[in-house]
């Protein structure tokens, strides 16, 4: 597994896809930095987070990291020489999944510097800043997840994008058609956590639905043996 | 061995089962006594698999990818380095070790592929059309590694290309539309196939006595005529009895009969003639097997 891990992260930062992640979250980020900081005078770690730019670049760039993934291996055919080495396709799936995780838990870590900028100007409060990075990490977890799943049924990366992306936005305006539907927006669960309250339903949630997809997603390689 | 086919009889479907890649719909794999569906990570690791068109990971070098396929067949980390380096200096990489493989042309890529497959010595290499898309120099260069290759390792591969099957290996499985139409050495095969016992001579004949030759030489089973050239000089081709080797008689005979001969030749059955006879005599007729 650490193999796959490693190959892969050494895949996104040999290729722009890793530097394209973090910098264009990056700088969603300090916009949504500049109105709530500088604009609206909020020392507030957790609402730069919880904004319309930072959440809306998500949508966007989470099948950046993940559209690939099984796509193009089976485009290029390695998928063979990932399917016929004695690794298991539970092992490859989770190397994936961990090597996209690692990538957005750095993006989370560069964050901090505007922690850090904040402390200057007044005190953010620390606890709800990392309940905070912990639900929009497993926020980030689940939609990887989901994007693999997606890349997984398809060869086609540019599908396995937009399946991600229509999906992030679905469950995002669900409950605007329908105040029942809100449990099943991702974005009100993680906006539990910005308010400093780590909901143990809305964690299970999520890492319910992160293991599902991944188990999909094996399931998928698995039937795919057969059903060629 | 080699498995040998028109295309889409299904070489590269074999080998996907025989690799796990994809499973059989009936029947079971078994590689070195252990069984492909039951223990897939022994099972695999006595292989080594390079498939067809050469997939290659272009993000990485030479280096890293072979480095990547040690790593993924679980190959001891202690004497990874020493295994990679060994590998990549016996298929002649070693120039090129530093580059991404996207930037190689298509013969190194090939070795690659090649590397990837040898490492972690595996018992088995099944390589799928290894020498399609190369030009003629890199292809005898991939032949002789596969010769090389054929003394340590067991060898399946796959092949439409009749001269390269004669050249590199013992055993020929011969396949159409999925089924074993054949199982020999190439020799046998072209044995087997070898009925005729013909001769093709040109000559120059004035008074037109090829025809009635066949009553002076009684040898002769049948004699036909091809064509005329410009020169008029004709074709004929002599079909002998069998296990009569005419060539000496007819030099002697056409001699006395006034008729020069400009040029004599057997006809020599190929593993082409062989697997040409055998595809369309179709998947009912089993040629032997050893």
């Amino acid at each position: 597994m650490w193999a796959v891990i490693k190959k892969e992260l050494k895949s996104y930062f040999s290729t722009p896809i890793g530097y394209i992640f973090i910098g264009v979250f990056l700088i969603a980020f300090s916009i949504s930095f500049y109105f709530t900081v500088l604009q609206y005078g909020n020392v507030n770690f957790e609402y730069i987070y919880y904004s319309l730019p930072t959440i809306l670049v998500l949508a966007f760039i989470i099948p950046l990291l993940t559209m690939r993934s099984f796509a193009e291996e089976r485009k290029t055919g390695t998928e063979q020489l990932l399917l016929t080495s004695p690794l298991s396709i539970t092992k490859i799936t989770l190397g994936k999944f961990f090597a996209a995780s690692i990538i957005a838990i750095i993006t989370e870590l560069i964050t901090l510097m505007f922690f850090a900028i904040l402390c200057f100007f007044g005190m953010p409060h620390l606890s709800t800043a990392l309940a905070t990075l912990l639900g929009f990490l497993l926020f980030m977890m689940a939609y990887i997840a989901f994007g693999m799943l997606a890349s997984s049924i398809t060869e086609n990366q540019i599908i396995a994008g937009i399946i991600s992306i229509a999906f992030f936005i679905i469950t995002w305006v669900l409950p605007d058609f329908n105040s029942s539907l809100q449990s099943f927006s991702f974005i009100n669960m993680f906006y539990k956590y910005t308010q400093g309250q780590i909901d143990i339903a809305d964690t299970i949630t999520f890492i319910t639905f992160t293991i599902t997809c991944l188990l999909l997603t094996i399931t998928v390689m698995q039937r795919r043996k057969t059903a060629k | 061995m080699v498995y040998f086919g028109p295309n889409g009889a299904g070489k590269s479907t074999t080998m996907n089962m025989i690799t796990g890649y994809i499973e059989p719909t009936s029947g079971t794999v078994i590689i070195d006594g252990m069984n492909m569906a039951k223990k897939p990570q022994k099972a695999k690791k006595q292989i080594g698999y390079m498939p067809e068109g050469v997939p290659l990971y272009t993000d990485l070098t030479v280096k890293e990818f072979v480095t990547y396929m040690a790593e993924i067949k679980k190959v001891d980390r202690k004497i990874r380095k020493q295994k990679v380096d060994e590998i990549i200096r016996q298929t002649g990489l070693k120039e090129v070790e530093r580059k991404l493989t996207k930037t190689l042309s298509r013969g190194y890529k090939q070795r690659v592929s090649m590397a990837g497959a040898l490492v972690g010595d595996p018992k088995i290499l099944i390589l799928d059309e290894p020498t399609v898309g190369l030009d003629p120099k890199q292809i005898t260069e991939i032949r002789n590694l596969i010769k090389e290759l054929g003394k340590t390792h067991t060898i399946i591969l796959s092949s439409h290309i009749l001269s390269e099957v004669s050249q590199i290996c013992n055993k020929v499985i011969i396949i159409n539309q999925g089924k074993i139409i054949a199982v020999d050495t190439p020799e046998n095969l072209e044995r087997k196939v070898a009925k005729n016992n013909s001769i093709y001579v040109t000559v120059e004949d004035p008074e037109d006595k090829m025809k009635t030759i066949q009553e002076k030489i009684t040898d002769i089973e049948k004699i036909s005529f091809i064509q005329e050239d410009e020169d008029k000089t004709k074709q004929y081709r002599i079909e002998g009895k069998e296990g009569v080797d005419l060539r000496k008689t007819l030099f002697t005979e056409l001699a006395k009969e006034n008729i020069t001969i400009f040029e004599m030749k057997k006809a020599d059955t190929t593993l082409e003639d062989a697997f040409i006879q055998l595809i369309d005599e179709g998947g009912n007729n089993h040629v032997g097997s050893n």
